[in-house]
Parts: C-alpha cells; sequence; structure tokens
C-alpha cells in the first residue's frame, strides 16, 4: 500500500504551487474572473505539460493517471483556479479519445492536447444528477444524416469552446456521446458564471447536424468513465479548497481576540475546529484512497458516490464551520473565506449532489 | 500509489482463515455473536485467548522477544479483518493492548519476567484503576492515596470504572503519594498482583446494558508490595499518559466497524419499512445508510493510510482523531442497528444474550444485540479520555501547528 504522489508528481505539484501563487494570488481573482487578458496562465499550462497531461500517450497526451489529475486538481482547488483543463481535456479530450479515431476526431484531440481547442462536456439537463437515466436530448437520423436535438445546463466551459461533447439517447433510447463544432449552425449558446466564477453556459441543440464519425453508440461505459474522472477531478478540487479553509481559519481563531483573548481559546471554537479538521482528514483520505483505487481500475461507481458525497458534506462543514468563526468579516466578498465556500458549493451541486450519492450508495449496498 | 496489501500476504490470509474456521468452539463463537462491547463475554473470550496464544497468536502486536507474532501493521490488518468477519470475540484489550506493551517500555527487568506470560497466555486479567468518583476527564485529580511503609505502600480510597474488577486477578492502577505541589507531580502508578488484598472490596455496578461489566473497588489500609512500582514514586503521570498512548492508538477500528454495517445490511433485508415494502427500498432508510457507508468508507481509508505509513501517520493528533471517529461511528451504527431491529429491540433478554444459557431470544440474534450494544456504546464517548477532552486536544495541536 502506498498513497503518497510519487516523486514526479510531487515535483510537478511544487511548479505547479509556484506558478499559482504568484499568478492566481487572491488578490488578481476580480481581474482572472473577467478574463482581463494578462492574467491568463493557460499557456504556462500548456508549457508545463498540464494540459496535454490527462490524454493517453497514443494520442499526443502523457498518459496522466487519476492520481495524476488529483495531484492537480487539488492544487487547482486550492488556488480556485478556473481554466478550462476540467471540461476541456479531463473530460471532452479523454472522451474523446475513446472515440474511434475518424473523420475529425483525431484533429480535435491534438488540438485540445496544445491547448489550441477547448472543449466542453454538454451533459447536464436538469436533474443535477448526471444519471444517464435522467437524458432527454435525442440524437436522431435526419433526411441527411444524424441530428441532434435538446437543451443543456451549466455546461462548463461551455461558452469559450470551440468543440462541445454532447451526451443523447438514440432513437432505440441507447446512450450516445457525439461531439460536434461549437459553431455548428442550430447551436445557441447562453454564457454565464457559476456561483464560483466558473465560465458556465446553457447550450440549446436546434436539430444540429452531426458528423457520423464523431459519434460513440453505445457509449454507456465512456459516459461512467467520464462522470468518474468529473467527480474525482472535483473533488480534489473540494479538498483543496477545504485545507485552505482549514488552515486559515485555525489561524484566524488563533490570532482573532474577543472578551481578551483568542477565540479558538473558547471551547465552543475549538470543538467546532476540531470538527472541521476531522472532516478534513476523512475526506482527503478518501480522496487519495480512491485516486489509489482508480490508478488500479478498480474504483467502482459506488466508490466515486462516496468521495463525492464526502466532499459535499464534509465540505459544506468546514466552509460553514469557515464563515461562523470568522464572524462578520466572513461574510464578505473581500476575504477568500466566501469564494471557497462557493467553490465548495458549486463542487457539491455538480454531476449529483450529496443527497444524489448518498441515495445511490443505500440503494447499491442495500442490495449487494 | 498502491491500494492493495502486498500480494505475498495472501499466504498469510489463508494461514489466518483456516485456524479462525477450525479453532474456535461453540461457546467462543456463541460469545463472539453475543458481543456487545468492547468488552466480550469473559469465560469464553479468556477461553479464546488461551487457544490463541497456543497458536502463538494471542498478541499480534508484541514485538516476537515477548512471545508475540512480531506481525507488520498490514498482517494485524489482515488478523483482524478476518477475525471480525467470523463474528469471534475480540480479546480483551487490558492486558494486551494496555498494560503490557507499558511494562515493555518502562517495568523493571523483573516486573517485566513476572507479569508479561500471564499477560500474553491469558493466564491473568487486568483490571484498570485510573478513574475515582471525583476524578474522571480530570484524572489527574484522583485522590486514592498511597503511603509508604517499610517495603509496601498502604492504600486508602476507592476507584471505579474498574472494568471487570470482579472477573480480575490483578490491578493496575494510579495512587496519589503527594499532596504538595501541582496535581499531576503526587502521582504514582502501581502494580497489584492480586485483587484479593485484605482490605479490598470490589463491587459490581450494573450498566445501561443490565450488564456488570464496570466495578468499584475499595481500599481500606490495603497494604501492597513497593515492587509493583513502575517509574518513580510521584511520576506516575509520565507513565499514565504513555499507557493512554497504547490505549487510544494502535488497533485498527475498521474492521470492527465495517463488520456491523454488514450486519445492519443484512438484516436490513428481511426488515419491513414503517410505510410498508422491504426497509432496504426504503429512500430514507437508503439515504441514511448510504451516509453511514461513506462514514465507514472515510475511515477505512483514514486508517490504511495511516498503516501504510502516509504522512498522515505522524499527525500527533491522529490518536485523539481515530478515537473520536471510531466511537463516534460505532454510535452511529449502534443507533442504525436499533432503527433496523425496531420493536424487537425493546424486549430486555439478559438471560438470552448470557453465553451458554441456551435462551432462546425472542427475534433474531441481530435485534437481540441491537439495544445492548446501543447501550453499551454510549460509553464510547467518554471512556479512554472523552470526546471533548479529545477534542481539546485536537484543537490545541492545530493551534500550535499555526505557531
Amino acid at each position: 500500500m502506498n498513497f503518497e504522489f510519487s516523486d514526479e508528481q510531487v515535483m510537478l505539484r511544487d511548479s505547479l504551487s509556484r506558478l499559482l501563487d504568484q499568478r492566481y494570488a487572491f488578490e488578481l481573482r476580480r481581474r482572472i474572473m473577467a478574463g482581463q487578458a494578462e492574467t491568463g496562465i493557460w499557456s504556462e499550462l500548456v508549457d508545463m505539460g498540464i494540459v496535454a497531461m490527462p490524454l493517453p500517450e497514443a494520442c499526443g497526451g502523457l498518459g496522466g493517471s487519476a492520481s495524476d489529475i488529483v495531484a492537480i486538481s487539488e492544487l487547482f482547488g486550492r488556488h480556485l483556479v478556473i481554466e478550462p483543463l476540467l471540461p476541456s481535456v479531463i473530460l471532452t479530450g479523454r472522451a474523446l479519445a475513446r472515440f474511434d479515431p475518424a473523420g475529425p476526431v483525431p484533429q480535435w484531440i491534438a488540438d485540445i492536447g496544445t491547448g489550441a481547442l477547448r472543449g466542453a462536456f454538454a451533459h447536464e439537463e436538469g436533474s443535477g444528477t448526471g444519471a444517464s437515466s435522467t437524458l432527454s436530448t435525442k440524437l436522431y437520423e435526419g433526411e441527411a444524416g444524424p441530428r441532434i436535438r435538446g437543451s443543456k445546463k451549466l455546461v462548463l466551459g461551455g461558452g469559450e469552446a470551440g468543440v462541445l461533447l454532447i451526451s443523447a439517447l438514440s432513437e432505440t433510447k441507447a446512450v450516445c456521446l457525439a461531439a460536434v463544432p461549437a459553431d455548428a449552425e442550430g447551436i445557441e449558446v447562453r454564457r454565464y458564471r457559476a456561483l464560483d466564477g466558473r465560465p458556465v453556459a446553457d447550450i440549446l441543440l436546434h436539430d444540429v447536424a452531426v458528423d457520423r464519425a464523431a459519434i460513440m453508440a453505445g457509449a454507456d461505459a465512456a459516459l461512467e468513465a467520464l462522470l468518474a474522472d468529473a467527480r474525482l477531478a472535483l473533488a480534489a478540487e473540494a479538498v483543496g479548497a477545504m485545507a485552505v479553509l482549514m488552515a486559515t481559519t485555525a489561524d484566524f481563531a488563533g490570532t482573532r481576540e474577543q472578551f481578551g483573548r483568542p477565540i479558538g481559546s473558547f471551547q465552543a471554537i475549538a470543538h467546532r475546529l476540531a470538527d472541521m479538521k476531522i472532516a478534513y482528514v476523512k475526506a482527503r483520505a478518501s480522496l487519495l484512497y480512491i485516486a489509489a483505487l482508480a490508478d488500479s481500475g478498480r474504483a467502482t461507481s459506488r466508490d466515486i458516490s462516496v468521495l463525492k458525497a464526502q466532499v459535499g458534506r464534509l465540505g459544506r462543514e468546514i466552509a460553514q464551520g469557515a464563515v461562523q468563526i470568522h464572524g462578520g468579516i466572513g461574510m464578505t466578498d473581500e476575504l477568500p473565506v466566501g469564494h471557497y465556500l462557493k467553490h465548495i458549493l458549486t463542487i457539491d451541486g455538480l454531476f449529483g449532489n450529496t443527497d444524489y450519492h448518498l441515495r445511490e450508495i443505500g440503494r447499491v449496498v442495500a442490495a449487494a | 500509489m498502491n491500494v492493495d496489501f502486498d500480494p505475498s500476504l495472501e499466504a498469510f490470509r489463508e494461514e489466518v482463515c483456516a485456524f479462525l474456521d477450525t479453532a474456535p468452539t461453540d461457546a467462543i463463537r456463541e460469545a463472539g455473536r453475543k458481543t456487545t462491547s468492547v468488552f466480550a463475554p469473559f469465560e469464553a473470550t479468556m477461553e479464546w485467548h488461551r487457544l490463541l496464544y497456543a497458536r502463538g497468536w494471542a498478541a499480534p502486536a508484541w514485538p516476537v522477544e515477548y512471545g508475540g507474532t512480531g506481525w507488520s501493521l498490514e498482517q494485524r490488518y489482515i488478523f483482524s479483518e478476518e477475525h471480525w468477519k467470523r463474528d469471534l470475540p475480540p480479546l480483551l484489550p487490558n492486558g494486551l493492548i494496555m498494560v503490557g506493551p507499558l511494562l515493555m517500555e518502562l517495568g523493571t527487568p523483573e516486573q517485566k519476567r513476572q507479569h508479561l506470560p500471564g499477560i500474553l497466555s491469558g493466564k491473568d486479567y487486568w483490571t484498570q484503576g485510573y478513574s475515582e468518583p471525583s476524578a474522571g476527564s480530570d484524572l489527574a485529580a484522583l485522590s486514592c492515596s498511597a503511603l509508604a511503609d517499610g517495603d509496601d505502600y498502604i492504600i486508602n480510597g476507592q476507584k471505579t470504572w474498574t472494568t471487570l474488577a470482579h472477573k480480575a486477578n490483578k490491578m493496575f492502577m494510579l495512587v496519589r503519594t503527594n499532596r504538595d505541589g501541582k496535581k499531576q507531580q503526587g502521582i504514582t502508578f502501581l502494580l497489584l498482583d492480586r485483587t484479593d488484598y485484605p482490605g479490598m472490596h470490589i463491587r459490581p455496578i450494573i450498566g445501561l446494558d443490565g450488564v456488570a461489566e464496570q466495578c468499584e473497588v475499595f481500599f481500606d489500609n490495603v497494604r501492597v508490595p513497593q515492587g509493583g512500582r513502575v517509574g518513580a514514586e510521584n511520576e506516575g503521570w509520565s507513565v499514565a499518559k504513555a499507557l493512554l498512548k497504547h490505549e487510544r492508538g494502535g488497533a485498527a477500528h475498521s474492521p470492527a466497524i465495517r463488520r456491523k454495517l454488514d450486519a445492519i445490511r443484512a438484516a436490513a433485508r428481511d426488515a419491513t419499512a414503517s410505510f410498508g415494502g422491504p426497509l432496504s427500498e426504503d429512500p430514507v432508510f437508503q439515504r441514511d445508510l448510504g451516509e453511514l457507508e461513506a462514514e465507514v468508507a472515510s475511515f477505512e481509508h483514514v486508517e490504511k493510510l495511516v498503516l501504510s505509513g502516509h504522512a498522515l501517520a505522524d499527525d500527533p493528533a491522529m490518536p485523539s482523531l481515530n478515537k473520536v471517529m471510531s466511537s463516534e461511528l460505532s454510535q452511529l451504527l449502534s443507533i442504525m442497528m436499533t432503527r433496523v431491529a425496531g420493536i424487537d429491540a425493546l424486549p430486555l433478554q439478559l438471560e438470552a444474550l448470557e453465553v451458554g444459557s441456551g435462551v432462546q431470544p425472542l427475534g433474531d440474534p441481530f435485534s437481540l444485540v441491537a439495544m445492548p450494544y446501543y447501550l453499551n456504546t454510549r460509553a464510547a464517548s467518554i471512556y479512554a479520555g472523552s470526546n471533548e477532552v479529545q477534542r481539546d486536544l485536537i484543537s490545541r495541536n492545530l493551534q500550535t501547528l499555526r505557531a
């Protein structure tokens, strides 16, 4: 058994930390969210090999493992990074690599790997669960070839993407994945930001023509793998955010004085801090354990649900505790605390929230 | 990263399974099924202790030089996993986990020679005399006194929560030998090689679960030899702290906890939901079971990271973190057990719970133990340093790390 990051992973994390410390400091967050050009670090992420990392080697990537993704995503969470690594590479790029390499697909993957093209995974339709049983987008045979009709919500990076990976049901109700250029006729994009500043979009698909070579029929396993990647990466981001909240809140409680002494010396505060620490230790242990399980190819959807549920509920516990212990100042937008809370809440809502995953675990476990 | 035990340990696991499948007697198996406490039914559990001793496996955590197995942490985890899967009674912890390791660390050669063999073989059972009516969480406030007199001490006072003292033939205890200065400074650690000294009076205490597991012990001019002192006079507090380390940490708790959850799942398959239909298909139950499963899984992950030697293992707060997590998880499981048992948890069935009573339980075996386990497990957040004290330690540690 070994749950430590490898030497290579540690080195990569060290250089990424240095970059994020310099270029993604909290003070820059407003400008980063406004997309001001001088704040972008995408090209640096490309240069460091991080953008190509999650893709298979056969597609020009570095064959990144689950723990590689976790190693990077955890630091993204620590620094509230909203660069599109997850939607473009971890989700769209890795899923496209499972397609037959035909038509435009190989070029899309290559361009995603160099960072020149951005992809987005258009899946959510409103249930919030990620479950394929809730899909209603249709992939059907039109007069001049396959077309897709439906509407997608909260598509991460959907407004900036050049290629969209869309989940849909075929006429025989089989789960399919289809990729289309984002500027194809019939695609309507409504851009906005999620609670934590991530650029997202609702995407309406008005009978959009699809290249037959860019369709994966019978995509249940590929969708399952995609969702596992999404949940694992988001969970790592959440744990990164939890670490910062834990440390800054302990710091604050040790220095903030009321009634003539540090508030951390009051047992009510001390015990809440202890509970936050317990929550953090559990969440991080589950992250590392399940990353190791995923590396060995043995993480079940139940394992992934455990992780997603735990970071949802334990993350909320830590973030709400952090706001409470900071008191009034914790309610302001000027302090990072609230930004981390919103990061954690957003993550909880994506690809199945705590309630969904807990019930899903219970359903599977009770029947086992 | 690598999630697997060393593959060479599979042969070890098979060896363990072969023994655990065949060695226990019916009474031992019955005691395992009727275990509703950290302290399994005494007589059958001591019998199991002696069988394991004969196999050389009574002390998985002891070094070979003292007759232990010398097993690695992974081997110990595997043994514990297989032991719990078979509902066998866990060996009583006082000798093997508490005073034994303490003597290895701080005992004189004579004390080791005199006491370790009996602890290992299961000949002796040691009760712990720490708490007093006015010294619980604030243990250093203890007042049971020992006055030096020639080669002896004369003990006066009272101890309480001396687990199974009425079954014990040995006792380790803390006594007050000095009342000057800081309260921690006048405490001495003593080993009593008998529990029937003249002037010693042991009274069992019936607990919430209806079982006499705890006792109180009264000392009226009890004369004991000074040779039983561990460490120097008035320096028992640091000896006690070294022992607390053994009491709180070390052994993995997740195999026991996982086993409880498995029992709940199995019982839920036969239970009916309040509004009809199988309980296992009830949405509220599914969500709550899902939360328990997630919590159990995370706790397993914590313990596996620790045993793999991950940096988490070096967190100085880990013993306290583990104590709070494992005790509160046990309590959550005990609540779920009573929920699943439903009204079958309500009959008071003390005789049916006794090993060898031959009294058939009214409901199924799961329901028989659900409520006694729930009641007994209220103590898990009180003993071995209450969870409030543990949270103080965890928090203090966070603030120390900050500085």
